[in-house]
């Protein structure tokens, strides 16, 4: 198997991260805080034009018929940039679960629409109030709804850039689709797309933090220098560069979607998240009393973490399904990449 | 008509550089690379051009390592319609690009060549202008605006003093300036098309261009490191240090 990325992946993922670079700085994100803006349209307008929204669309639904592999990097970039908008939720979650039930429906028509996800393992759907239209699971049957037709009750989130709504509603009438398995692959990539925004994000507290260290002197030398702040930086990025690849493998195995697949997302959410919160606390750390205020933006990324963490599934839940994979067959170095149908 | 515009593979400017131990050159193994930024600018000019109208192809070039593919194919992504990479493993310098420039501007028929007003790596700021000596076509370097019609180039130049518009008869060399456009993001659909979209392999020597250095770098070092400055209590002592002690007044 080639886990190496294509140059037109690596293309992609340079071009959404150069495009959230210029667009979700610091101050952009305050100013949005400030004035309590749900989307910065001009970011989103970009997005749109670059054909972020479109990846993970069939091409029959207008869209460029690229997979979880491809999606994995744009997803990091964005947790990297603590993008406020629902690029990830829309685009890569929600609308290939739409586009697999209808992919002629209107709201796939609209590249700049964003849809919003009620899946049962999260208690609230994100974004819900500017979505086109809201995708609610009820006994494994998909409804879609427009934000109009259902009472959406905001509740407050820990991460203050994530809109959380309470959605109350009836599932009366035809579902748009009965069957439960696109629910499964809506739950993969959820937590898979997940646990690539936690590995970006964990960069990015890094990052932040050397530049501090490296900046900012004690006793005549910058604090870098020294081996305790240099070592718990460099036991972060350790935890990174462990994670990533099995956020990568688990997105080129997503599609076989057996018990082997699904045990290497949720080993990947795990871990991401776990890189996410060791990278996002040490940042802290690393800035002293300054990480704890408003002005330093390592705690817009520790609450974003905190918050991935238990969205698309807590570490419980994808324990769970590694210890099934567990007791399914094997383990051990030669079965890493096991899928269904293999010889034990 | 015909544009070329030439793309060059450099270290990438959110890198800070190093000067190599044996202190021969910068650090390169390992660090990111990407288009250079004043290139880029010269692209997206190219491609707002033939939105226009006004250009039929862009042939976007680069000289230089295998890699340089890789500039170009964002080049293509950002909508030229194919690439020519010229590869040697020499550094070059900017008359062995400006010689291997003039001979595909001639090949090619192009009508324009425009370049970025220098590369963030050596700063040379030579290229286009030896370019232009070279085909004796007229220049508009430092270009903050370009406009073309009826076979003339209307180029406006940042220059030290203000603002300087010429008039170039076609062809002609166009070196861009920062504040000539915003370059656009490569899209994900122009990405997929990059792919499919031809580069041509050339040697210089497939040129008749000889790119051996004609320079010899002695040696490279980092920049001095500053000093602190100091507070000086009131204007008084700040003049007499600067007629006493920095004796610039």
């Amino acid at each position: 198997m080639d886990f190496r990325f294509t140059e037109d992946q690596l293309m992609m993922a340079e071009t959404a991260r150069k495009l959230l670079a210029d667009t979700a700085t610091s101050a952009q994100l305050r100013t949005m805080l400030a004035n309590g803006m749900a989307r910065d349209d001009a970011r989103w307008t970009k997005i749109v034009e670059t054909g972020l929204t479109l990846t993970m669309l069939p091409e029959d639904a207008g869209g460029l018929g690229l997979t979880e592999a491809d999606f994995v990097l744009i997803a990091e970039a964005a947790g990297y940039a603590a993008l406020p908008e629902p690029l990830v939720e829309s685009a890569g979650i929600a609308a290939p679960l739409l586009a697999a039930i209808a992919p002629a429906h209107e709201v796939l028509g609209d590249p700049a629409a964003t849809i919003a996800i009620g899946h049962a393992i999260n208690p609230y759907v994100a974004d819900a109030d500017t979505a086109a239209a809201l995708l609610l699971h009820h006994d494994g049957a998909t409804y879609l709804r427009r934000p109009d037709e259902v009472r959406l009750i905001r509740e407050e989130s820990l991460d203050p850039f994530r809109r959380l709504f309470k959605v109350e509603w009836e599932p009366s009438g035809e579902p748009l689709s009965a069957a439960p398995d696109l629910w499964s692959d809506a739950l993969d990539r959820g937590a898979l797309f997940m646990a690539a925004q936690c590995a970006g994000l964990a960069q990015r507290a890094i990052d932040i933090a050397v530049d501090y260290a490296k900046t900012r002197e004690q006793f005549g030398k910058p604090i870098g220098a020294y081996q305790a702040v240099k070592h718990l930086l460099a036991t972060a990025q350790v935890q990174v560069e462990f994670a990533k690849p099995v956020v990568h493998a688990a997105a080129i195995g997503l599609a076989q979607r057996d018990v082997f697949s699904r045990a290497r997302i949720s080993h990947a959410k795990i871990v991401a998240a776990e890189a996410a919160d060791l990278a996002t606390r040490t940042a802290l750390q690393v800035h002293g009393a300054m990480g704890y205020s408003w002005e330093v933006d390592v705690h817009f990324l520790l609450k974003r973490a905190l918050a991935l963490n238990t969205a698309w599934g807590g570490p419980g839940f994808h324990r769970e399904r590694v210890l099934a994979r567990l007791r399914a067959a094997p383990a051990g170095p030669e079965y890493g990449f096991a899928h269904a149908g293999m010889e034990a | 008509m015909k544009l070329l515009v030439a793309v060059k593979r450099v270290v990438d400017y959110n890198v800070k550089v190093r000067v190599k131990s044996d202190k021969t050159g910068v650090e390169t193994a390992g660090v990111k690379m990407s288009m250079n930024p004043f290139d880029e600018i010269a692209v997206e000019e190219a491609v707002r051009l033939k939105e226009k109208g006004v250009a039929s192809e862009i042939v976007a070039v680069s000289i230089g390592v295998s890699q340089a593919q890789e500039t170009i194919r964002t080049a293509l992504a950002m909508g030229a319609d194919r690439g020519v990479l010229v590869e040697t493993d020499v550094a070059v310098e900017p008359l062995a690009v400006a010689k291997v420039l003039k001979a595909l501007a001639e090949k090619e028929g192009a009508q324009i060549v425009v370049l970025g007003k220098q590369a963030i790596d050596d700063d040379m700021n030579a290229t286009g202008q030896m370019l232009a000596a070279l085909l004796g076509w007229p220049q508009g370097t430092f270009a903050s605006k370009v406009e073309i019609a009826d076979g003339t180039a209307t180029v406006t130049r940042e220059i030290d003093g203000g603002l300087e518009t010429v008039a170039l008869a076609l062809p002609a060399v166009i070196t861009a300036d920062l504040r000539l456009n915003e370059p656009r993001y490569a899209s994900l659909p122009n990405i997929m098309k990059a792919r499919k979209k031809s580069i041509d392999m050339l040697k210089p020597e497939d040129l008749g261009v000889d790119v051996t250095p004609r320079l010899t770098t002695l040696s490279v070092s980092e920049p001095p490191v500053r000093k602190a400055g100091i507070k000086v209590p009131d204007v008084a002592t700040l003049i007499e240090k600067l007629r006493n002690e920095a004796k610039v007044i």
